[in-house]
């Protein structure tokens, strides 16, 4: 992920005014799909994806590419993440106009929640962003329903827009990986472990929660999550060392990418 | 006489007083609503981009609000190293 053009302060600002999407590649058939139709050239899939869209979900915007330098130029490969000032600007500022082309129907809140695919993948993602992980665990699907509608009441304004990766689950065999985990029906607040394939429980929140005090307990909870402070460099060779291993769920077709079962290459990080 | 003088005078100046405090009102609703449409959000300082983390959500949201769509696609691994994009 290219940090510099999606951690600047404008282009954050900007994507209050789009929904913004965010895929895991090569773990969901047919969002992979979605994203061939998007980008894939000769046909490949490739590990990374950025697009501006409209709002049907079909029409591009800006063009698209493996990261946003296809759109307003900058540096691939190796010093990804120091873009130039003027390209990340560019960004922002195509954003910022692009807003103005579609003002949207109603206020910035969605109503949905930004749920991740499964537990599972969930973990793993909040890991990689450096992120605490909410589930919305119920097994009663009235209760979860009830939860979700005051959950969706804070988690689009602040303090916790943006601060946190959420899921749901409806049986307890789903935390199998997450430590102090007691079965009870909850918002559960887990610390995803440095690689994603493990979990521990920060806060359990009760599931009866109305949205005032639900935001307030939390934010406390998210505060308590300690981030990994790894380089990226540091984060592949501790996982090497540890044998942490992801099975992604389709096959990768990216060329640059690893071959499953081929000869090792070369270690370098990915071209974006 | 001098009496209904002023009379005549503080009358005037409860009006002058009631046309200052509407003129002081308006401006004030309109400060208060230039702040609330202008201007991008106010930001905490580790403000970070909400994801969606599903197409079928995503574009639920887009559709249903009209809004533009910021889309990222990334395998979260590393030679097959997980927790990291």
């Amino acid at each position: 992920m290219d940090r510099s053009f999606l951690s600047d302060k404008d282009v954050i600002a900007a994507s209050r005014n789009f929904v913004c999407i965010r895929l895991a590649t090569y773990e969901n058939a047919e969002e992979n799909r979605v994203l061939s139709g998007i980008f894939a050239p000769g046909g490949n899939l490739q590990n990374t994806v950025f697009a501006l869209l409209a709002p049907n979900g079909t029409t591009p915007l800006v063009r698209a590419g493996r990261s946003p330098v296809w759109a307003f130029g900058g540096v691939r490969g190796p010093g990804i993440n120091a873009q130039p000032a003027e390209s990340i600007k560019r960004m922002a500022e195509t954003m910022q106009s692009i807003a103005l082309r579609y003002p949207g129907k109603g206020p910035g809140a969605t109503g949905a929640l930004p749920y991740l695919a499964d537990l599972r993948l969930a973990l793993n993602v909040a890991a990689a962003d450096r992120q605490p992980l909410v589930v919305v665990y119920a097994p009663d699907r009235a209760q979860r329903r009830r939860m979700e509608r005051e959950l969706s009441k804070v988690v689009w304004s602040e303090p916790l827009v943006g601060q946190a990766q959420y899921v749901a689950a409806h049986t307890a065999g789903e935390f199998k990986a997450v430590r102090g985990f007691e079965t009870r029906s909850g918002f559960i607040v887990i610390q995803p472990g440095i690689f994603g394939l493990s979990g521990q429980v920060i806060h359990a929140i009760d599931a009866d929660s109305k949205a005032p005090e639900l935001r307030d307990m939390l934010a406390g909870a998210l505060g308590r999550h300690v981030p990994s402070q790894l380089t990226y460099n540091q984060h592949r060779q501790a996982g090497v060392r540890a044998g942490a291993r992801w099975q992604s769920r389709t096959p990768n077709t990216d060329r640059g990418g690893p071959r499953r079962g081929g000869p090792r290459g070369r270690r370098r990080r990915p071209r974006r | 006489m001098a009496k209904l003088g002023m009379r005549r005078h503080d009358a005037a100046a409860h009006r002058a007083h009631r046309v200052l405090r509407v003129v002081g009102g308006l401006l004030a609703l309109g400060w208060w609503s230039t702040g609330q449409a202008a201007g991008p959000p106010r930001q905490t300082p580790n403000a970070k981009i909400a994801w969606h983390g599903t197409w079928t959500g995503g574009l639920a949201a887009a559709q249903r609000m009209g809004k533009p769509i910021m889309l990222v696609s990334a395998a979260p691994q590393c030679h097959s190293v997980p927790g990291v994009w």
